[in-house]
């Protein structure tokens, strides 16, 4: 497999969060990952304490100059995280338009979305708050241009009890006749009495590389990211635990997720939530 | 395993050399990996082009405060590549001297110079500070090491002699990664050596020294040596009293990417052409099961073990 993603997170020297979460899994998985860190910093802001440097738009803007100059710039797909910075985002955009250029099919993978970019993006995550029709949604975000779209959690009620929530997916083809067709799944997922961090970062890379794996087969897709999701969120629960120790609330530190113990779960995913087709 | 190790090493965008050399093959080895990256460059500086940032030695002492802050100032490793910044350099230093404080059995894994830079570092003027900082493990190229020692290495003697007197600077473990010495199996192979200092359970002190050869590639390639002394670091936690069979899967692990990089090259440049820069980027990524499990490709030989 040849397939180049060109990640924009940020880097944090200790713990898993932005680049440091979604490379190693997307390298497990066989993906080469070009990957510029939006910001330095010594951990992730959940900490007592954190301290860095942040790249500027001029900064983000050389970099990629230096990738354009060698005729590199071919990706197959992008992703970034979220960032603050209006003229950071624009200087994204800029760039992503210019790699679409070099390569029409490139898959942007945006979690989240802010705004009137959405035209570009082919697969979009979002976490939507408030009980909408969640069909009404995801017809809205397709409308928008992704052709897969994730929402990772809503407030829907779930009929595994209130213990889960619910996250859904929908997925846009063109059938061989020309005919569109749409996929849509929902799965139950265990809620977890924790706060993670850096979790996100890892759904998007493993929904990058599984629905590659399975293009027109978002149900799969789907199981297999959340199972990893499952794998590494329990690992970590525990080992936190353990290090906390009986009684005790474990500390941002403890809750790092355990990445590279959870080599195997990445690779090959027991399933542990399957997916319902609902349309 | 529970092992953490801090490299402060360059990050590219593109490509394997640093930390993008370093930290995949550590981590698939099961290390805890916390990088700084001393820069952020597009590819490494043998492209037609590259561009970026570096990293002050104040910024890396904020970084570094931030994880001290924490309380999570705790590492196993610490893995340094080649700096040209006297200033980062010392802050570096400062830096292990406090890590080691906080955990005096780091382990301080210093591959100080990139072979192309003899002459760079032949007018580095702390070349006495590199003894001050007492690394346990140290990778010495041969410019580096004349550098130190003031020995040139002619025979399997002078090799000897060398790592003796690099010991009593303070590693415990030196590795010669390439020395002139004419290989046994011809001109195709170059050789290696190493000598590692056990204690053993008497309290004496002995030492294994071995050698290898180590068949020659016909290209340039950037990142190895970073590899190297990731590998290194790896194999030596991995097997702590028995350099051979470090080596031996080091050695191993580099020959396999090594081969499947020059073959996609070669693929990719087509025939009769040099592959370019960009072509030759180490195909690490493909090459996961070759560090997770390598095939022994190269045998060391045990040159003598000497009571002292």
């Amino acid at each position: 497999m040849e397939c180049r993603v060109l990640s924009i997170q940020s880097h944090v020297v200790r713990g898993y969060v932005g680049n440091k979460s979604a490379s190693f899994p997307l390298q497990l998985l066989g993906f080469e990952v070009d990957s510029i860190n939006s910001v330095q910093f010594s951990n992730h802001t959940g900490y007592s304490h954190w301290k860095g440097q942040v790249l500027t738009a001029d900064e983000l803007h050389v970099l990629y100059e230096g990738i354009k100059l060698n005729n590199v710039h071919h990706y197959d797909y992008v992703l970034t995280g979220y960032t603050r910075d209006t003229s950071f985002l624009e200087m994204v955009v800029d760039i992503v338009q210019e790699l679409k250029r070099a390569n029409p099919n490139l898959v942007y993978v945006c979690d989240p979305v802010l705004g009137d970019h959405g035209s570009m993006v082919r697969l979009l995550i979002i976490r939507v708050p408030c009980c909408m029709c969640v069909h009404a949604v995801m017809d809205l975000l397709h409308a928008m241009g992704p052709d897969t779209v994730v929402i990772t959690s809503s407030d829907l009620p779930s009929r595994l009890g209130d213990r889960f929530l619910v996250s859904l997916g929908s997925q846009r083809h063109v059938r061989p006749d020309g005919s569109r067709t749409t996929q849509r799944v929902r799965l139950e997922v265990p809620k977890v009495d924790a706060v993670f961090v850096g979790t996100g970062d890892l759904f998007a890379a493993m929904l990058l590389a599984w629905t590659h794996h399975y293009p027109t087969d978002l149900k799969t897709a789907c199981e297999k990211t959340f199972s990893v999701m499952h794998h590494v969120i329990q690992r970590t629960i525990s080992y936190a635990h353990e290090l906390a120790g009986p009684g005790r609330r474990p500390s941002p530190p403890q809750l790092e997720l355990r990445m590279v113990q959870s080599k195997a779960d990445i690779e090959d995913p027991a399933i542990v939530t399957e997916a319902t087709v609902i349309s | 395993m529970e092992c953490r190790v801090l490299s402060i090493q360059s990050h590219v965008v593109r490509g394997y050399v640093g930390n993008k050399s370093a930290t995949f093959p550590l981590q698939v080895l099961g290390f805890e990996v916390d990088s700084i990256n001393s820069v952020q460059f597009s590819n490494h500086t043998g492209y037609g082009h590259w561009k970026g940032q570096v990293l002050t030695a104040e910024e890396l002492n904020v970084l570094y405060e931030g994880i001290k802050l924490n309380n999570v100032n705790h590492y196993d490793y610490i893995l340094t590549g080649y700096s040209r910044d006297i200033s980062f350099l010392v802050t570096v230093v400062d830096i292990i001297k406090e890590l080691k404080k906080a955990n005096p059995s780091l382990v301080y894994v210093c591959d100080p110079v990139m072979g192309d830079q003899g002459a760079m570092v032949s007018s580095y003027p702390h070349t006495s500070s590199y003894a001050k900082w007492q690394p346990l493990l140290l990778f010495c190229d041969i410019i580096f090491h004349r550098l130190l020692t003031g020995r040139k290495i002619n025979t399997e003697e002078d090799a000897i002699e060398v790592m003796d007197l690099l010991h009593k600077m303070g590693p415990e473990t030196v590795v010669l990664t390439s020395t002139d010495l004419p290989s046994k199996q011809g001109d195709q192979f170059l050789v290696a050596l190493g000598s590692q200092k056990i204690k053993k359970p008497d309290g004496t002190n002995t030492d294994q020294k071995i050698c290898m050869d180590i068949p020659k590639v016909d290209a340039v390639f950037v990142g190895t040596g970073d590899l190297f002394a990731a590998l290194m670091l790896a194999w030596t936690h991995q097997h702590p009293k028995d350099l051979k069979t470090a080596c031996e899967k080091t050695v191993s692990v580099m020959h396999h990417v090594i081969k499947r990089t020059i073959t996609y090259a070669n693929e990719m440049a087509g025939p009769g052409k040099r592959p370019t820069p960009a072509q030759l980027e180490l195909r690490m990524v493909q090459s996961k099961a070759d560090i997770e499990n390598p095939a022994i490709v190269v045998e060391a030989k045990v040159l003598q073990k000497s009571s002292q």
